[in-house]
């Protein structure tokens, strides 16, 4: 059996094991020929119908989808009643939920051969018609080429499809972890410097507004730090903890008054709540899109 | 692998059955006639003067959806740039549209083909101005900072889910001195484009955005389903903390509503 059909076998689908070995791979390997051709054959069909055909296929096909999550869900699991042996952890298309992410995933590896394909054209025109600034193509493609190169063969590598060279291992190694890597924690520590920036002009004394937000940032950012609990216990001698039981009310506002117990209530009492409600709004956001998105009744993109 | 179902919270379970309803019943209301009111936003109201001031200066217009993967938050986004891209076809103005996820790519390459087609203008359509730069995170903010600085672009228009490169598009473009709207789902960005933007749409405003451009009346409708369903979580809220105040957490009314297995647990039963 060819590396491939073994690897097509062993990842994706898991046949019986009843099976023989070469049963197997041989249905494996039908499974996913067979898919092939369904989905090349489905896309000449699905461009010869008809826009509001084609929109018809949509929309079945998405309120169908969206019945099977919706019914998965809302299902009642325990069917020990009816059928005592039955797993009182999941319904009868709990099973199904995984093969029908991986097809999501399947989707998603098809667009990304789709969208590399049209970066690489992009470039390649540049390059070609010599547009401005080419030569940021030139670079783009030839580090494309080289890091898919090293990347595809030290992957095959990995799975000892193909002999693993030092020179394979060495040359991903460079271009991955010493350059990719390093590339994508220098774009990160930008953020700092633009942090900074941005901050500055954040907090310039323009209204009340930007005034409170500027003065209780300022709490928060030296209570969070060590700073804080210095300025509060050391230099001004606030108590630290939680008053006694039965202190007075002046004993109370001063082991309330340390910055780092202001920076917290800040935190967890003003923050926090806000960050709930901004929360449920979008997830409440989210499901009235997703209505409209099953039931078609969404005509922005669809 | 465990699923989360229903019946792990039957009141979960009624609440999201409780918010599908209020949308669809508001959804038939507005297509009936029933008029519906929606406050005014100004982040959107300003999406036509930073696409008539890219227009003024012949510099493009960038749309980021970030590194939204296929899904809710990507269709909104898409349907707002889609929306931009009818108002920029009908003045000529150059447009980038750049994606960090393949899906949201070749769904977006459509809606633009879309949008063009509606405006009237197939011809401005140019398939080179949606680009996929990399599904890195770091390397397709690299990549639409670079875009920002070298085209100088003049107005920018964020909408989708960001991620801590939120804070590098918003500055660029404040850099090269664009006109910025922004609007995230990611409550952990929205101070960085405060900061760094001119105009933020702030948590579900974010959903309301195609309803408000668009006034169509599904959307309406759907847009007060949702503000019923926020009015009964606000109230909820009020109500659990006045009984948590006076009976404690261990009430019976709180045990029956956050106990794992609702309803099947208060009644002893369960899983």
């Amino acid at each position: 059996m060819t590396p491939l059909t073994h690897l097509i076998a062993q990842s994706i689908w898991r046949l019986p094991e009843t099976l023989s070995k070469d049963q197997r791979y041989l249905y494996a390997s039908l499974i996913v020929l067979g898919a092939f051709v369904l989905v090349l054959g489905l896309i000449p069909v699905l461009q010869t119908l008809p826009p509001r055909g084609r929109r018809a296929v949509i929309v079945t096909v998405t309120f169908l989808a969206g019945l099977f999550f919706a019914a998965e869900f809302f299902l009642p699991v325990d069917w020990r009643s009816i059928f005592p042996k039955d797993d009182p952890t999941r319904n009868f298309l709990t099973p199904a939920i995984q093969p029908a992410q991986n097809v999501l995933q399947i989707i998603g590896a098809l667009a990304l051969g789709l969208g590399t394909y049209g970066l690489v054209r992009l470039h390649l025109r540049n390059v070609v018609q010599k547009r401005t600034q080419w030569g940021y193509s030139v670079v783009l493609l030839v580090a494309f080429v080289t890091m898919a190169t090293f990347s595809i063969w030290n992957t095959l590598a990995e799975k000892e499809l193909v002999k693993k060279t030092p020179f394979v291992e060495r040359g991903f190694s460079i271009l991955f972890d010493f350059t990719l890597v390093q590339l994508d924690a220098a774009m990160f520590s930008l953020i700092a410097f633009y942090i900074f920036s941005a901050a500055y002009r954040a907090f310039r004394i323009r209204s009340v507004e930007a005034s409170i937000l500027m003065f209780t940032a300022m709490v928060v950012m030296i209570g969070v730090v060590p700073l804080g609990a210095y300025i509060s216990y050391t230099l001004l001698g606030l108590p630290q903890g939680p008053a006694p039981a039965d202190a007075d009310l002046w004993t109370r506002i001063l082991h309330s008054a340390g910055l780092p117990t202001i920076a917290n209530w800040v935190l967890t009492t003003l923050n926090a709540p806000v960050q709930r409600a901004i929360e449920f709004g979008v997830g409440i956001g989210g499901l009235a899109m997703a209505i409209r998105l099953w039931l078609s009744l969404e005509r922005g993109v669809t | 692998m465990t699923y989360q179902h229903a019946q792990d919270n039957w009141f979960a379970a009624f609440v999201i059955g409780f918010i599908a309803l209020a949308v669809l019943i508001n959804i038939l209301r507005a297509r009936v006639g029933a008029q519906l009111y929606i406050r005014r936003i100004p982040g959107l109201d300003a999406i036509d003067e930073a696409i008539g001031r890219s227009t003024e200066l012949g510099r493009p217009v960038t749309m980021i959806p970030g590194l939204t993967s296929f899904g809710v938050v990507a269709v909104q986004a898409l349907t707002i740039f889609k929306y931009i891209t009818q108002q920029i076809a009908r003045f000529a103005t150059p447009m980038r549209l750049l994606t960090g996820d393949p899906t949201v790519f070749a769904v977006a390459q459509e809606a633009i083909y879309d949008a063009y087609n509606e405006a009237g203008r197939p011809d401005l359509y140019d398939a080179d101005n949606i680009r996929f730069l990399s599904d890195r995170q770091f390397a397709f903010a690299s990549g639409v900072a670079g875009l920002i600085q070298r085209e100088r672009v003049a107005a920018s228009f964020m909408f989708g889910e960001f991620f801590a490169e939120s804070l590098i598009f918003a500055e660029t473009g404040n850099m090269v001195g664009a006109i910025q709207i922004a609007g995230t789902t990611s409550f952990t960005q929205v101070p960085f484009f405060v900061a760094a933007c001119d105009y933020t749409i702030i948590g579900d405003e974010f959903y309301a955005t195609s309803a408000y451009l668009s006034r169509e009346p599904v959307l309406l409708g759907s847009l007060v389903g949702q503000d019923i369903a926020k009015l009964f979580f606000a109230l909820t809220a009020v109500g659990g903390a006045i009984i948590a105040s006076i009976a404690g957490t261990d009430a019976p009314i709180i045990k029956l509503l956050g106990q794992p297995g609702g309803w099947d647990a208060f009644f002893g039963g369960g899983k």
